[in-house]
């Protein structure tokens, strides 16, 4: 058994059943708050730990160690347990026992045979909290649709939006992009917690919650605000939702971000350029004439950043309350002495690999990172789990029980 | 019933990130009072030029649903009011810059002095602690400082800004993490101060491509393109400025996808002839696929494509959204009624329960629109008392 953490969620435990970046950053996510989170693998593993990218590794060396399912399930324990086969199902009913929630990504056209739908569940196991994560949902005319990540950031709205600023006006023919990685599928993740959360908070003894998320709905509700602007009678798109002048500004040895919205940042501005006498004219001193002019401006501004280095002009942009930052790569995240002073990172195992820093959560709690408690699992690395049969009492937990 | 039913917060955050989590906690059930005054109101209630908004938000997604009261946080009395309302509230929300709390006299060390087992829930650009934590930062710059904009992008073009996705990730982030602390005090009584740090949330989100760094890899930009899966892109259709996005991973759906597109042939090509070749090839693959896909009125193709079980979708427009069926029907687009009386769409919370109730229930609260109850109800405060706090501008 992995070591003891102190994490909000102690004695919670959480069971989950992942192929997709989704399901498995709820279980991660709740599983460094505190939670014993316990993945169900089948016989070859899970489909996370095929997915690149990939540890680098000397050639012709092992297997492929994949850095998407070490992030993913950093702290997890891992049991091998494939609910199709008697064995595997008796095994399955007994770990979902001593479990206060299940989340599960299984398209809903293969649950039932699997025997992991709600009610084959819900069953056995009443009062445990059931957690749907799917492209689409488990509800709606589209709950069957399938989903990747490109697919799904562009059903819910902000794929149409990207690139904005500098990129888009660059390059205003391209097809629009994706943000890095799995953004829209761990938002689904995000949400997934939060609603494993809100369930457990108001359970009863008698009968358990089901949730169902969607990651086009979580990623739709965080672009919330285009919707806003739409109701408001403007609607967004990736070439004309830039910012008049500041954005993306290419410099000697990178890329910064500035953004000045308020008068006292553009005064701030002025004064980080030197004064030069086109910002200083009078009739830019008036901030809806800067935004007429923003092309001009803008045009001035990066002429000005090209000669400066970022580290330095991000350090003096602060000091005059100028909203200014590095585009920083992975690797200055990864010596940044501010994350350094957070502890942003942990060093864990990985099996396969060698030990590296994983980046643990984006929130302290009691003044304090929170602690991993290990390295991602090997597989069936927590097979002992499956032997220990105390079923859990439900807690009065309720949020209204006082 | 909802889930977070009995839950009160004292809600001091102001502009996206931190009133996204406690308008997601609110639409969950909680109680959320929202605390500003005419001196400092909120962002949506002043114009905003570089939206082109010449006067305040009708209607502002974050901040509905929750009861607004106005307290002067400037006066020492205000400070008071506000205490007070933090000892009935279990749970307080900030987003000020580091140590504005503090000297208003609100920090944690006050708090939870006054109510020893308050969630006090605080959102910041850096976090509370580390060298930069006084640095001023939006959406667009947590982006920046956390790899993440640095990795989004053209492979040949320079890094993109995050807009308010970034915003709104922090918020549910934050949701998530002081839920975990409430749930602590539900079982032990032990309350909690959740510091939640805006950068920090977008290198969660490349969490994956910062320990292959540290394993000695260069993540990049790249794209639309993926490690693994060809074809794998954003396709032009038919129209203009209409987009298809499809994925193929397996097997199954590549030739359901050759079934589709009337292509099957391709299937025989050496160059495509299994996923590693197809990744290989993706560039050629992508001319092949677009010669297909611009052929298409995009909505029909996606129908046949996900009939067939292929993973595709347009690339949605806000208007879209808006009027989509899926959406509709799963509750997660509403209407909601503005205050001029027209209707809007709107957005619920992302959650679908089989038993509790979640989602709006009103629009955005006029300034000081709840005080009847909160000062009065909740606080007891005597009409006399309260004119006498708005005489001195201490409700105000």
């Amino acid at each position: 058994m992995n070591g003891c953490v102190e994490g909000p969620l102690n004695g919670l435990t959480i069971v989950e059943l992942s192929s997709g970046a989704g399901a498995a950053y709820a279980g991660r996510l709740l599983s460094t708050l505190g939670a014993l989170t316990v993945l169900m693998e089948p016989p070859e593993g899970s489909a996370l730990r095929r997915r690149p990218p990939f540890l680098p590794r000397p050639a012709g060396e092992g297997e492929d160690v994949s850095a998407l399912f070490a992030y993913l399930s950093a702290g997890k324990s891992s049991v091998v347990c494939d609910p199709q086969s008697p064995a595997g199902r008796a095994s399955f009913h007994r770990l979902l026992e001593t479990a206060d929630a299940f989340i599960c990504d299984v398209p809903l056209s293969q649950r039932a045979a699997m025997g992991v739908d709600e009610a084959s569940v819900r069953a056995r196991n009443p009062a445990l909290t059931y957690v749907s994560v799917l492209p689409f949902g488990a509800s709606g005319p589209n709950a069957g649709w399938r989903g990747e990540e490109i697919t799904l950031i562009h059903a819910s709205g902000e794929g149409f939006l990207l690139p904005n600023g500098l990129s888009a006006e660059m390059f205003p023919d391209r097809p629009p992009i994706k943000i890095h990685g799995h953004f829209a599928e761990m938002q689904g993740g995000v949400v997934a917690a939060l609603g494993a959360l809100a369930a457990l908070l108001s359970r009863s003894a008698a009968q358990g919650e089901a949730v169902d998320v969607s990651i086009q709905d979580a990623a739709l509700a965080v672009g919330a605000f285009a919707i806003q602007r739409l109701g408001d009678g403007s609607l967004e798109h990736r070439v004309t939702r830039s910012f008049k002048y500041g954005g993306v500004l290419e410099c000697a040895d990178g890329y910064v971000q500035l953004l000045t919205l308020e008068e006292r940042q553009w005064t701030g501005l002025v004064e980080l350029m030197g004064r030069p006498d086109w910002a200083t004219a009078p009739d830019l001193q008036d901030p809806l004439e800067r935004g007429r002019r923003g092309a001009e401006i803008n045009a001035r501004i990066r002429a000005w950043s090209k000669g400066e280095t970022t580290a330095d002009v991000v350090a003096r942009a602060q000091k005059l309350g100028v909203p200014m930052a590095k585009y920083s790569s992975p690797a200055d995240v990864l010596a940044g002495a501010h994350e350094q002073a957070r502890g942003l990172f942990q060093r864990v195992d990985i099996p396969g690999a060698t030990p590296a820093p994983v980046l643990v959560a984006p929130f302290h709690l009691d003044g304090a990172s929170l602690r991993l408690r290990g390295g991602p699992p090997a597989l069936g690395e927590h097979q002992a789990i499956l032997h220990i049969t105390n079923r859990r009492e439900t807690a009065g937990l309720a949020v209204g029980a006082r | 019933m909802k889930p977070l039913a009995g839950l009160r917060i004292a809600d001091f955050t102001v502009h996206a990130a931190g009133p996204f989590c406690t308008h997601m906690l609110s639409q969950l059930g909680a109680e959320c009072i929202k605390i500003e005054s005419s001196l400092r109101p909120d962002i949506f209630r002043k114009p905003h030029p570089v939206y082109g908004r010449m006067g305040p938000a009708s209607f502002d997604q974050v901040a509905s649903n929750k009861l607004s009261v106005r307290i002067n946080l400037k006066d020492p009395r205000g400070v008071d009011l506000a205490k007070r309302l933090v000892s009935i509230s279990e749970m307080a929300a900030e987003s000020f810059r580091p140590g504005v709390m503090a000297r208003l006299g609100l920090g944690y060390d006050v708090l939870s002095q006054v109510k020893p087992s308050l969630v006090m829930l605080s959102v910041s650009s850096s976090g509370q602690t580390g060298p930069d934590s006084h640095f001023a930062g939006y959406a667009p710059l947590f982006g920046a400082w956390g790899a993440l904009g640095f990795l989004t992008g053209y492979a040949d073009g320079p890094p993109v800004e995050m807009r308010h996705v970034m915003d709104h990730s922090v918020g549910m982030n934050a949701a998530v993490a002081a839920l975990a602390a409430f749930y602590r005090m539900r079982a032990t009584g032990r309350g909690c101060h959740v510091d939640v740090s805006a950068r920090e949330v977008a290198s969660s989100l490349a969490g994956e491509a910062l320990l292959l760094a540290a394993a000695g890899g260069a993540p990049a930009r790249m794209g639309n393109r993926d490690l693994q899966m060809a074809p794998h892109g954003v396709y032009a259709t038919s129209q203009a400025d209409r987009w298809l996005t499809i994925a193929v991973r397996e097997d199954a759906e590549w030739t359901a996808l050759l079934g589709v597109m009337g292509r099957r042939e391709l299937g025989d090509d050496p160059r495509f002839r299994d996923a590693a070749s197809r990744l290989k090839h993706a560039a050629d693959l992508d001319v092949e696929v677009e010669s297909w896909t611009g052929t298409q009125i995009a909505e029909p193709a996606v129908a046949r494509l996900q009939a067939a079980g292929v993973p595709a979708s347009v690339s949605a427009t806000t208007a879209d959204l808006t009027r989509d069926v899926h959406l509709r029907d799963r509750g997660a687009v509403v209407d909601v009624e503005d205050t001029d009386g027209k209707t809007r769409a709107a957005l619920s919370v992302p959650i679908r329960f089989s038993q509790s109730e979640a989602g709006l229930e009103r629009g955005t609260p006029r300034l000081g629109e709840d005080e009847n109850y909160v000062f009065g109800e909740l606080l007891g405060l005597s009409r006399a008392k309260r004119a006498e706090l708005a005489e001195a501008q201490v409700i105000h």
